[in-house]
């Protein structure tokens, strides 16, 4: 492979374009030919390609509902494609697997010439984490605008039973979920539904601090080695436990819901997502506008007569938990790594002069935070 | 994320830049949460505009504090072409939102007079 006439100088660094890299210091330069990435690619396409197969659902008209099938038959590319991604990561791990992490190479290429290469790399990347949310964002944009909100609709009296409507996540999270008139508030200014992602909003920002200061003790040179071990080390468990506790507090509020006392004496009390009806079936979702204030707070009462009607919030839901699904996806990444950095920093893996993997996980958990940052008010609050 | 080679680029007011930046954004997100719940609170005084108006500002403070000030794209000899590297996938965005205003069920009927055939006649 020939880079402009600096053969001779790229033989220098690499052996080979599978086997590990030779990151000998003051070359100025580094190896810049890798099949991993492009194996990766082609990987994750076979993966979700099988998938797609694999897992199909169809609408049955007999039966007037859904039907979900597992093709065991087509579980062959799934497999294939799950191979070739872990086997571009193994030569990836391998290529770099003989730096020693104390030098950092320079990317050459205009425009970021003398700029750490890896930090290129990781900025590559996140720019490509930009498209995939960007495409999520400009989903949930068009679909919004395109549909009628269920609330507007039905107001206008125009509304057909069963016809399909935006129903946003905010009303079940931000204003109370569907017996929002009885919502429960124990705070009193707020609904309890908005407690988990407001924690969640939270932990996000700490963990952010919690990994920059990481970086900086692993930084300090006028620590011992053995104080800055465990103050990293500190530092990235304390991220880790926040990224855990927002993934549980997720689950609580798609799945498991928390309530706190019991029944009318309550002091918190959060029905989940899923128990409020807001799920990607909601094909005939049964929404009430107006709440009967003599239905007792129970959060089993009766809609007001004539209030309530029959929807399908199908594609609201989709996006929503398309959309924060795959926050959480990344965030349950970074928790994978953290494990493995926690591991390392209490072993002395990070010295002042080798700490540039805790800045680069930080470039990803600030951008994760940032995406949050989006989601949060136009999927939560809005 | 790295550290500065100078003075000056450390401190925020005198505090701490990490630190300082730290709590704006705390105070921040309080500030959108705060006003979400006025929405649920306050239903009939607060109007769903002025809360989007605020979840608006919030957001572009808190994008830039973490943006400029934690993933270091304000300060650093490299933060430029950074920004720039950060910023190219914003083409892509409008053009997506460009399709997704054309591509709106109203989309012909809200055009601007401006922007209708015959205007400059």
């Amino acid at each position: 492979m020939s880079y402009g006439g600096h053969d001779d100088d790229h033989h220098d660094h690499q052996h080979s374009h599978w086997g590990p890299h030779d990151w000998t210091h003051g070359h100025g330069g580094a190896p810049h030919n890798s099949w991993a990435p492009i194996m990766m690619a082609f990987g994750a396409s076979f993966f979700l390609l099988g998938f797609t197969k694999v897992f199909t659902q169809t609408w049955d008209d007999n039966a007037d509902l859904w039907t979900y099938a597992i093709h065991s038959s087509e579980v062959g590319i799934l497999i294939a494609g799950l191979a070739i991604f872990f086997a571009g990561i193994t030569v990836f791990w391998r290529q770099d697997w003989s730096h020693d992490g104390s030098y950092e190479a320079k990317s050459e290429g205009t425009p970021f010439r003398t700029i750490d290469i890896r930090k290129v790399a990781l900025w590559m990347f996140l720019m490509s984490e930009m498209m995939v949310f960007s495409s999520l964002f400009s989903t949930y944009l068009r679909y919004r605008t395109g549909f009628d909100n269920c609330e507007a609709l039905f107001e206008s009296g125009l509304f057909v039973e069963g016809q399909s409507c935006w129903l946003p996540a905010s009303y079940f999270i931000a204003e109370g979920g569907y017996h929002q008139e009885n919502a429960h508030a124990a705070l009193g200014f707020m609904p309890d539904t908005l407690i988990p992602g407001a924690i969640n909003t939270f932990a996000l920002i700490i963990s952010s601090y919690t990994i920059v200061l990481a970086l900086k003790t692993a930084k300090d040179a006028s620590l011992s080695d053995a104080e800055r071990n465990s103050k990293v080390g500190k530092y990235l468990l304390t991220t880790l436990g926040l990224a855990t506790l927002f993934l549980i507090f997720k689950m609580v509020e798609w799945f498991i819901g928390f309530e706190i006392g019991h029944g009318e004496d309550a002091l918190f009390h959060s029905p989940s997502l899923l128990a409020d009806g807001f799920t990607i079936h909601a094909s005939e979702y049964t929404y009430c506008h107006e709440w009967d204030h003599h239905g007792g707070a129970d959060h089993a009462g009766a809609c007001a007569a004539g209030s309530s009607a029959i929807f399908d919030i199908r594609m609201a839901a989709s996006t929503f938990y398309v959309t924060t699904g795959t926050h959480g996806v990344h965030v349950f990444g970074g928790m994978v790594a953290l494990f493995y950095m926690v591991i390392k920093a209490f072993r002395g893996g990070y010295t002042p002069e080798n700490a540039v993997s805790i800045e680069y996980f930080g470039l990803y958990w600030h951008f994760v935070d940032l995406v949050w940052v989006l989601v949060f008010p136009a999927f939560y609050l809005y | 994320m790295s550290e500065h080679g100078h003075d000056g680029h450390h401190t925020i007011f005198g505090f701490d830049r990490y630190k300082f930046n730290f709590w704006v954004l705390m105070i921040f997100t309080a500030i959108e949460v705060v006003a979400v719940a006025l929405t649920f609170s306050m239903r009939d005084a607060v109007s769903m505009n002025t809360v989007v108006f605020i979840l608006v500002v919030v957001g572009i403070v808190k994008g830039f504090g973490i943006a400029a000030i934690f993933m270091h794209l304000q300060g650093d000899p490299d933060s430029r072409v950074l920004t720039a590297t950060a910023l190219f996938p914003v083409f892509f965005i409008v053009v997506m939102v460009l399709f997704i205003g054309l591509t709106h069920p109203d989309a012909a009927d809200t055009l601007p007079d401006w922007c209708r055939p015959g205007f400059y006649t």
